[in-house]
């Protein structure tokens, strides 16, 4: 559901399952069939590419069955709720139910009435668990032990559930985490969850280990939040000239889509300090492991 | 006609600065306290409180409630008297559809329906709604609730021409322009689970707005549902220099806070939102020295199917009236040290005054209208086999202190205890 109900030994557990899959399946005549005759279903119904595609390919890897449900071709244009949409996938035969959903609390809500385990992959505002594994997973493979690292998260904090499930995570892991960004976007209350919160770019790039952008959401906020695109790049893009500000190994993450020219020169964001698409390898690797944990979770309680 | 004898009971009613133990009877339909002889059902009182029966400022008959499961559930409550807010269907902005309600009523009803009639056509805000036709027509009072007209201007008028009328107003403070989607107090609880959309900011500018205007035109303003703690510093401030204006709260934002929504339970969700703790402590103290003048329900009814769907998706509304007494109760005799008078006043007297409502008194020769309240005992609430057509109460399994044995309205018993 999200990593702020997540153990440290959870969270590990995942990890060390991840980077046990990443060497596996590196390795041709590595066979990974954990899943095999596991029918995964992966319900998004808000657009997703790399989550969804992700996930397909994690599910694929381990070799389940795979079927997704994208929002247009669901019956919740017809009018059925979530509820009946996911209690047909689970009469259908699904083993897990991997769900995308701009509700937050959604998945919450379907682990309720849903006995197939739930995976959420991203609930409205809420969390994205399985993305902050893998920003931690690749934050690992660069920094090494999280204890005591500084990252500084960027951008549009308030509607980001990548913010939010980082922010659990990293904090888990002994990370000091900084949020950045406009007063609207990064209000204050956020340090009662334990972060600290800066509305000084400079300040919150200097001493920071890494530094994860998030883009700017049009969807999901009104105008008044800030006056102008061109204004939050202005004040809050990562420029060329200001990553220069940042320690020299400092690293430079990103959830994607990426917004290039907006929150992130496009320059920056192929150069050697991003590790973007390191980020986006290590989610199926990452993923894998959740569906992996998952599934076999449930097989477990099912022998006792 | 059945007749009772109820031996013993502490008899509370402030309308009369009454407060004592005294045998009392229902005979044919009205109190005595003279000895009756004739054959009666008896019931010892002694460890019990009689207090007038239970007045409701805000009930909204939505399904799947209809009038009679709504009488059976507010008579549950010792609720005897409800007002019925303007937003059913039709909505109670047109003579046809008040008269149409009242027939119903007539029919069905153990209980007395008062209507509230819209303030604007169709409560968008836009016009006014012909109040003084409407009053012709049986309406008590005028609102917009759950709304609020966004417009001033409107407000302001409605407020002078309903005064010619002698209605009293009923608003609902909420300022839509920066509470638009109003799924959640703002707040590090809602911060964390990624909603929100309602900050206190949205009620306690409408609620000045309500204090500056009536205390511009000499209007009196009832606020509706208070559940900020700067509400109710404005109210007291404003009640200090005399400004004409009342305020009722819930039974839930004076239970309750905003941790009821962690798990994204839908039946927590309510308009107002449930806010802090010290929201929650502000609401208590205005409650006890006056500033919050009456407690309503704010039963507002769902069906099940509509409530499990996604927490922003979710229809807000809490039904109250089989908890409402118990849970304020609970809650008031944990600061105090014996509150059922300060009960029989917010939940009673206080607003029956509102509604210019008078004759409910437990005298000589009265229609029957009371509950009969056993304060000392405590029992466990469970929405599915309450009274009322919904479920929607996140009291559920709950246990609350106090209970209702008996209601008595318009001269007939109309609920007595399983």
């Amino acid at each position: 559901m999200g990593l702020e109900e997540l153990s440290v030994a959870e969270i590990e557990c995942i990890l060390r399952q991840a980077a046990k899959f990443k060497k596996d399946t590196s390795n041709p005549d590595c066979q990974t069939d954990n899943l095999k005759g596991k029918r995964i279903v992966n319900l998004f119904l808000e657009p997703s590419t790399r989550t969804r595609i992700a996930f397909e390919i994690a599910a694929k890897s381990l070799c389940a069955d795979v079927i997704s449900i994208t929002g247009k071709s669901s019956s919740l244009t017809k009018g059925e709720t979530l509820r009946d949409t996911a209690m047909n996938m689970q009469a259908l035969g699904a083993d897990a139910i991997v769900v995308r959903h701009s509700s937050a609390g959604s998945s919450l809500f379907l682990s309720h009435t849903i006995d197939a385990p739930i995976i959420n992959a991203g609930d409205g505002a809420h969390e994205h668990p399985s993305q902050a594994l893998l920003d931690i997973f690749t934050l690992q493979e660069n920094l090494g032990s999280l204890k005591g690292k500084k990252i500084t998260i960027l951008g549009d904090i308030l509607f980001s559930r990548v913010a939010r499930s980082n922010l659990w995570g990293l904090s888990k892991m002994g990370a000091k985490v900084t949020l950045a960004g406009p007063s609207t976007l990064v209000p204050k209350q956020f340090e009662q969850m334990g972060a600290k919160v800066s509305h000084d770019l400079r300040e919150s790039l200097a001493d920071a280990d890494a530094v994860m952008l998030l883009r700017i959401q049009h969807e999901r906020q009104n105008s008044s939040h800030f006056p102008s695109l061109d204004e939050y790049t202005t004040m809050f893009g990562l420029t060329m000239e200001r990553s220069e500000w940042l320690k020299p190994n400092a690293i430079i993450l990103h959830p994607g889509p990426i917004n290039r020219g907006v929150e992130i020169d496009s320059e920056l964001a192929d150069s050697s300090r991003a590790v973007i698409l390191d980020q986006v390898k290590n989610g199926i690797a990452v993923r894998m492991a959740i569906l992996f944990l998952c599934t076999n979770a449930i097989k477990r309680t099912e022998d006792d | 006609m059945t007749d009772y004898f109820f031996s013993g009971a502490r008899i509370i009613d402030p309308s009369q600065n009454l407060d004592e133990k005294r045998d009392l009877w229902v005979t044919n339909g009205k109190i005595t306290f003279d000895r009756q002889d004739g054959e009666a059902v008896s019931v010892n009182a002694s460890e019990m409180v009689i207090m007038p029966g239970m007045v409701d400022l805000r009930s909204h008959l939505h399904a799947p409630e209809s009038l009679t499961s709504l009488s059976a559930a507010a008579a549950a409550g010792g609720y005897t008297a409800i007002l019925t807010m303007p937003d059913a269907r039709p909505p109670a902005d047109n003579p046809g559809a008040v008269r149409l309600m009242q027939e119903k009523a007539s029919k069905v009803g153990t209980i007395k329906f008062l209507q509230c009639g819209c303030l604007t056509k169709g409560s968008k805000g836009e016009e006014l709604a012909p109040l003084g036709t409407l009053k012709e027509a049986g309406v008590v009072a005028v609102s917009d609730c759950p709304g609020s007209p966004q417009n001033t201007e409107i407000f302001v008028k409605g407020l002078e021409y309903a005064s010619m009328f002698d209605l009293p107003v009923i608003e609902f403070p909420r300022d839509f322009s920066i509470s638009p989607s109003g799924v959640a107090h703002d707040g590090p609880t809602s911060l964390k689970m990624g909603i929100g959309g309602y900050p206190r900011m949205a009620e306690e500018l409408f609620v000045q707005r309500a204090i500056t205007v009536s205390r511009n035109i000499h209007a009196n303003i009832h606020l509706s549902s208070i559940s900020s703690s700067g509400s109710v510093e404005l109210i007291r401030d404003a009640k200090a220099r005399g400004i004409p204006i009342t305020a009722d709260t819930t039974p839930h934002h004076l239970a309750l806070t905003d941790e009821k929504i962690l798990g994204y339970d839908a039946n927590s969700k309510t308009m107002p939102p449930l806010r802090e703790k010290s929201d929650r402590q502000a609401i208590l103290e205005g409650v006890l020295d006056g500033t919050i003048d009456c407690i309503c329900t704010a039963h507002e009814p769902c069906h099940e199917h509509e409530k499990q769907v996604e927490f922003d998706l979710a229809p807000s509304g809490i039904i109250g009236y089989e908890t409402a007494l118990s849970v304020v109760y609970s809650e008031l005799s944990r600061h105090h040290k014996d509150p059922c008078r300060l009960i029989a006043r917010i939940m009673s007297e206080n607003p029956s005054r509102i509604l210019k409502n008078p004759d409910r008194s437990i005298a000589e020769g009265a229609v029957a209208d009371f509950v009969l309240f056993d304060p000392g005992k405590e029992w466990k609430y469970n929405a599915r086999q309450g009274l009322s057509a919904a479920r929607n109460s996140p009291f559920h399994n709950s246990l609350i202190k106090g209970s209702v044995e008996m209601t008595f309205s318009m001269g007939k018993k109309v609920y007595s205890v399983r």
